[in-house]
């Protein structure tokens, strides 16, 4: 640290730049304050009318040009790269220009850095003044003493050699203000930065920002503003009366609203169900504004608790809220799972049909159809040799009608699959009959079912078993198997069991199939199929009796 | 006449062999997919592939896959697609690459045996074989400038079977008027679409044929 690093702000361009920045402060204060003061009455005072709107979009924009000179300032003197950003104003409608404007981040960050500007550079500014003068003063003292006439209590300065003594004091004074210049300067330089190069350029044609993001983006303002208002009151209070704290007044009804809109913030972080969050908004301000009127009474009277009997009130609704809420919410819980489950089976439906149909198509393609044209070719053939052999024609005939036949038999075996005339017609223990006595296997049946359940349900139980007895007779290698139909309170239930040697995949196609059909009915489908052990499908569809 | 013919089910392979061998075709081979179809066009060298455009595994267009793969690799192989539906996007693949010995019906046409056995001899000649319907599509599409409401009747008539591949005298048979009859319309229909007139019949039908399936 030698002389040559002590003294260096003091030759140096910058320093003397960044002085009048600070210095500038002083009359651009006035000017703000008055800008500021007059914007937010006129918006205060016409809120309620339809001139709101052009009393923001003027004072936005004349934010716009102080903050442009304040960033010339800032660019020139500072050296701080920071522009203004423009705003546009091509939101729509009444409400969403005065959205817009109020939710215009660069305009609100322009404000408060004109404030601090205010509050902050004017006093700074009348310091560094001060600072710089003095030391001046001091230097030049040895030349004005004469007529300066300075005392210090009895010590006169009125000889050359006292008046030296000064020279050294207000050579220190200059070095130490330039020094003092260039930490304050460098202070200017974040603010400057981020205050008015917030935001960015817009035409206005953006959508509007959502009421919790507003709410979220502008807090650290608010508070900020809190902050600062605050602490000029009571430094003003400090540097007066004394005597009584009035500054109290606006620390309680500024932190009311300050947290209101903390509280806004806070709950918006968490994802809470709108009717929680209501509720949670509602015990939030009730409490506090119960803080808010315990504290008044602490600052004031403090005779007899008449916060008492609002806080009870208020307390009161809150509760109401509350029990209404939270009674209701199991209902909502069950409400939202049942439309969980329908979600799902919905979509199960939808798949097993499309697989449904698809099926249907590939067995009348490959089955029917196919039997058509090689009926048709055999007809054909027959036609030419009708003449020439007719032997070979007749024989040519004769497959042609068989032909026919396994046509028809095709065409049978394929609507039985989609639902089949024996069950409409006689129901469920006769089309299971039929179902077990098609069956390779020997099949015990018991169906015990008092009166025919509705359509739907007949079919899931139906195509259950036939796709259970037909699982079994593929893979199982069983030698017997049971098919057996009960009703129980409320629901009908299918269970086909065999011997054979279990190990049945209850996620492949066929068992899966039938677990969406009877899924869709809200039924359940149990499968018990341990290796080696017997195979126990059981189907419950619910069935009102 | 030899062929290959490629259909996975088994009823209509058989009952296809049966008509081929009793109107004098030869088939060489019968497969039931398209790689087999592929390395038997190679190895019998067949003048004419009959293909079912539904084959395993996929059951889509696997028959026509194969069928133009086997063409890429011996390029004069003459191909007869069979299907159970018509498709004017199969249609357009198959006409794309413009050449001669290309036929497309519906299995139903199986069953007019002579008109089979007709179009299977004429597709192996190198000409072409349309199925009605996919010419109906064809001749049925919407332009802004329709050259073809300049067209007689008649002539509709004639351009819709010269569309299907078939002969002159085909055409004059089903019509029941003279082959010369057929000659000056066939003429006439040229010269009102715009198209080069040319003494080869399959190229005119070509011609024809890709002026139809333009796009505007």
């Amino acid at each position: 640290m030698n002389a040559h690093t002590i003294l260096r702000p003091l030759g140096e361009a910058r320093t003397y730049r960044q002085l009048l920045f600070l210095l500038s402060a002083a009359p651009l204060a006035a000017l703000w304050f008055g800008l500021l003061f007059a914007g937010w009455l006129a918006a205060g005072l016409l809120a309620v009318t339809p001139l709101l709107v052009l009393v923001l979009v003027g004072f936005r924009k004349l934010t716009w040009l102080a903050a442009t000179a304040e960033a010339r300032l800032a660019r020139s003197l500072l050296g701080v790269e920071v522009q203004a950003p423009r705003a546009g104003l091509g939101t729509q409608g009444y409400w969403g220009r005065i959205r817009g404007v109020l939710a215009d981040t660069s305009w609100w960050g322009q404000q408060t850095y004109l404030l601090l500007r205010m509050l902050v550079g004017g006093p700074l500014a009348i310091a560094a003044g001060s600072a710089v003068g003095a030391s001046l003063w001091r230097i030049v003292t040895p030349i004005t003493y004469h007529w300066s006439d300075e005392s210090f209590g009895s010590w006169r300065v009125d000889t050359l050699p006292r008046a030296l003594l000064f020279l050294p004091a207000g050579l220190v004074g200059l070095v130490v203000s330039a020094w003092l210049i260039r930490v304050c300067a460098a202070g200017w330089r974040r603010p400057a930065r981020v205050l008015l190069g917030a935001g960015h350029a817009t035409d206005g044609a953006e959508p509007l920002p959502s009421l919790d993001s507003v709410l979220r983006r502008s807090l650290p303002y608010h508070a900020a503003f809190f902050a600062v208002l605050n602490g000029l009151l009571i430094t003003i209070w400090a540097l007066t009366t004394r005597a009584y704290f009035w500054p109290q007044w606006t620390l309680l009804s500024l932190g009311l609203v300050l947290a209101f809109h903390a509280w806004a913030v806070f709950l918006d972080r968490r994802a809470f169900d709108p009717r929680i969050r209501a509720l949670a908004v509602h015990v939030g301000s009730s409490a506090a504004v119960s803080l808010f009127l315990v504290a008044v009474w602490a600052v004031t009277t403090r005779a007899y608790f008449w916060p008492v009997w609002p806080i009870l009130a208020l307390a009161l609704v809150a509760g109401i809220h509350a029990t209404v809420v939270l009674a209701t919410r199991g209902d909502r819980a069950a409400l939202a799972r049942r439309i969980d489950a329908l979600t799902a089976s919905r979509a199960g439906a939808v798949t097993a049909s499309e697989a449904e149909l698809r099926r249907i198509e590939r067995d009348l393609h490959d089955g029917a159809q196919a039997r058509l044209v090689a009926l048709g070719m055999s007809l054909g053939m027959a036609e030419q040799k009708l003449e020439s052999d007719p032997d070979a024609a007749r024989h040519l005939l004769a497959e042609a009608r068989a032909g026919a036949h396994e046509a028809l038999k095709e065409l049978r075996d394929l609507a039985r699959g989609i639902h089949p005339p024996v069950l409409a017609d006689r129901g469920l223990g006769a089309a299971l009959t039929a179902l077990a006595a098609r069956s390779p296997l020997p099949v015990e049946v018991s169906v015990d079912v008092p009166e025919r359940p509705a359509a739907a349900v007949e079919a899931a139980a139906y195509f259950v078993a036939a796709e259970a007895l037909a699982n079994a007779t593929k893979h199982a290698q069983a030698s017997r198997m049971r098919l057996r139909v009960t009703k129980s309170a409320g629901s009908l239930n299918v269970e086909v069991a065999d011997d054979g040697r279990g190990g049945a995949d209850a996620g492949g196609p066929g068992l899966r199939g039938i677990r969406q059909r009877v899924e869709v009915l809200d039924g359940t489908l149990h499968v018990t199929s341990p290796r080696g052990g017997p195979t126990i499908v059981k189907a419950v569809l619910p069935c009102a009796w | 006449m030899r062929v290959v013919i490629a259909e996975d089910l088994a009823l209509l392979r058989d009952g296809l062999t049966r008509l081929l061998r009793d109107n004098g075709v030869e088939v060489a081979a019968a497969v039931a997919d398209g790689n087999a179809l592929v390395n038997a066009v190679l190895r019998e060298e067949p003048d004419l592939a009959i293909v079912d455009i539904r084959l395993p595994p996929t059951f889509r267009d696997e028959g026509l896959r194969a069928a133009l793969e086997a063409r890429r690799l011996r390029p004069k192989t003459r191909i007869l697609i069979l299907s159970q539906y018509v498709e004017q996007t199969y249609a357009d693949e198959l006409l794309a690459d413009g050449s001669g010995g290309t036929g497309y019906l519906l299995k139903d046409r199986v069953m007019d045996v002579d008109q089979f056995v007709d179009a299977v001899r004429r597709v192996a000649d190198g000409g072409t074989a349309l199925d009605p319907e996919v010419v109906a599509q064809l001749l049925t599409r919407r332009r802004t400038i329709d050259p073809l409401e300049h067209l007689t009747q008649r002539e509709h008539e004639v351009l819709a079977l010269m569309a299907e591949g078939r002969s002159n005298a085909s055409i004059a048979e089903t019509l029941v008027v003279t082959v010369g009859a057929v000659e000056k319309h066939v003429a006439n229909i040229l010269a009102k679409l715009n198209l080069a007139p040319s003494d080869e019949h399959h190229r005119r039908v070509l011609a024809v044929l890709a002026y139809l399936r333009s796009k505007d």
